[in-house]
């Protein structure tokens, strides 16, 4: 009778213990990990003489060197994007610089000049990791061969679905020097290894 | 307090933290997928459009420029002396109604002024202003100015503002753009394919060559004007673009920092699906037994 009971008040505990031990497990993998990343370093803005073109930017500006966002701690040299065989954005091979687009105008010209750079690489955070946290307002410095700064200003922040990229609004003309900043965004989907969606910073130049 | 109760309170207890750690737990889910689907949205809206002011009349004596926000009688922006030729860079405003005056140069900013017009700046779009036409019929036209071109072209269009040559014909590289366009009128936008070539502007004898670039991507407003001698062609960029416009989206992030999605949860509901179901059968055996001894008793 006794053993009865034991036996009875063992499976109570075993169980009991079971459920317990299950809904902790169940609560600790929940909630995505959370990769963690250094403090954000806030960089004083750059000195240089600001240059921006007055008129009817036909007028020539040097070509671009680096970028500097003192708000999230970028700075970085400019290498030279083109198209790949696809047509395409070609992409920074380090995911540490950004890169500008030659088919788009030079920063500080008139029109909408497009500079792109990773949100990640495959072990940490990229040039642009923390892009999607500019605010409008925020100034972004581009420096030029010729010594001169260009200085923009963020007008807005947006996140498209890739299949939904607005390749007119991002690349089409604007009539007045503009600056685009473009990275990844949004969820990343394993099997594609791919985010599913792009951050696009929109800026004009500080007149 | 009785082994059966004890039973029942160590039941509760035991059971308490599996609803507490539920919650949070659903609620976290819940969370990262409305952060997810709110992510697409952006922070703001560029609730902007462009204009610029030009004087094109030329024999009208420079002139000051005030452009208003409708209802606002302080003027948003002034330019003084603008003489004939002479256009602003665009300004980028809010979308909206605006009023546009000019006045003589000088002439008090509360004087009436010469001529005005209306403007309504819708978002995404821009304009010019221009002071068109002879002295004595002087006039403000509004143009509609392109900020998109047709892939792989550039887009142009003419204003003539020569007196001197009321009617001129225009070609560029061997094309012909207009062939009898009048003083005061615009043309309309025509796409070209890019290349750097020879413009000629010719009326009543005179003509004038420029070479003017006209690269894929770009929008230009080309001016024919009566210079001090003859006539005089200044090339307007009004908008530029990518020359090639990239296919899709930019492959800007390999995923290293992107957030994990959580595990399948069936696992663990199996563990405690389990363990209740223990928990009871050995809680039943438990108070049955029990209840048999103390009828034994």
């Amino acid at each position: 009778m006794l053993g009865g009971r034991l036996t009875a008040a063992l499976v109570l505990a075993v169980g009991v213990a079971a459920a317990s031990a299950g809904a902790a497990g169940l609560m600790l993998t929940r909630h995505p990990q959370v990769v963690q990343v250094s403090a954000l370093r806030v960089l004083p803005a750059p000195t240089g003489p600001i240059v921006a073109v007055p008129q009817h930017g036909t007028a020539q500006v040097a070509k671009p060197v680096s970028l500097v966002i003192p708000a999230i701690g970028v700075s970085t040299s400019l290498i030279h994007l083109g198209l790949t065989s696809s047509g395409a954005l070609q992409v920074p091979s380090s995911t540490s610089v950004a890169g500008w687009y030659t088919g788009s105008p030079r920063p500080g010209a008139t029109g909408s000049s497009v500079i792109a750079g990773h949100i990640d690489s495959y072990r940490g955070p990229g040039v642009f990791f923390r892009l999607s946290d500019l605010r409008i307002g925020d100034r972004v410095y581009v420096k030029r061969a010729d010594g001169t700064l260009a200085v923009f200003k963020v007008t807005a922040v947006k996140m498209y679905p890739k299949d939904k990229f607005p390749t007119a609004a991002v690349y089409g003309p604007a009539p007045d020097p503009e600056l685009r900043l473009i990275t990844c965004g949004g969820v990343f989907d394993h099997s594609l290894k791919s985010y599913l969606s792009n951050t696009v910073v929109y800026t004009t130049e500080v007149g | 307090m009785s082994f059966t109760r004890f039973v029942r309170r160590v039941i509760l207890l035991a059971a308490l933290p599996l609803v507490l750690l539920g919650i949070p737990a659903t609620v976290s889910a819940a969370t990262v997928s409305a952060a997810t689907t709110g992510a697409a949205t952006g922070t703001s809206a560029t609730d902007t459009g462009w204009l610029r002011l030009a004087h094109l009349s030329p024999n009208t004596p420079e002139v000051d420029v005030y452009l208003y926000s409708f209802g606002d009688s302080s003027a948003q922006v002034v330019l003084h002396h603008v003489g004939y030729g002479e256009e602003s860079p665009y300004e980028q405003v809010p979308a909206g109604d605006y009023s546009v005056a000019m006045r003589a140069a000088g002439a008090a900013a509360t004087s009436a002024p010469v001529l005005s017009a209306s403007v309504n700046v819708a978002a995404g779009h821009a304009y010019t202003v221009a002071g068109l036409g002879p002295e004595s019929g002087l006039r403000l036209q509004v143009l509609d100015d392109r900020l998109s071109t047709p892939a792989g072209h550039a887009l142009v269009r003419i204003i003539q503002a020569s007196l001197k040559q009321h009617v001129v014909s225009v070609s560029w590289n061997g094309h012909v753009l207009d062939s009898s366009l009048k003083f005061a009128s615009v043309s309309p936008y025509q796409s070209v394919s890019p290349a750097t070539a020879t413009l000629t502007v010719s009326g009543g004898g005179e003509s004038a060559h420029i070479s003017v670039p006209l690269a894929a991507g770009t929008v230009h407003t080309l001016v024919v004007l009566d210079g001090a001698k003859g006539l005089v062609v200044s090339d307007l960029l009004d908008a530029a673009g990518s020359s090639k416009t990239p296919v899709g989206a930019a492959k800007t992030g390999f995923g290293g920092m992107a957030p994990r999605a959580p595990s399948s949860p069936l696992p663990w509901l199996a563990v405690i699906g389990a363990g209740l179901l223990l928990a009871m059968v050995g809680g039943r055996r438990l108070r049955g037994l029990t209840a048999a001894r103390s009828q034994g008793c």
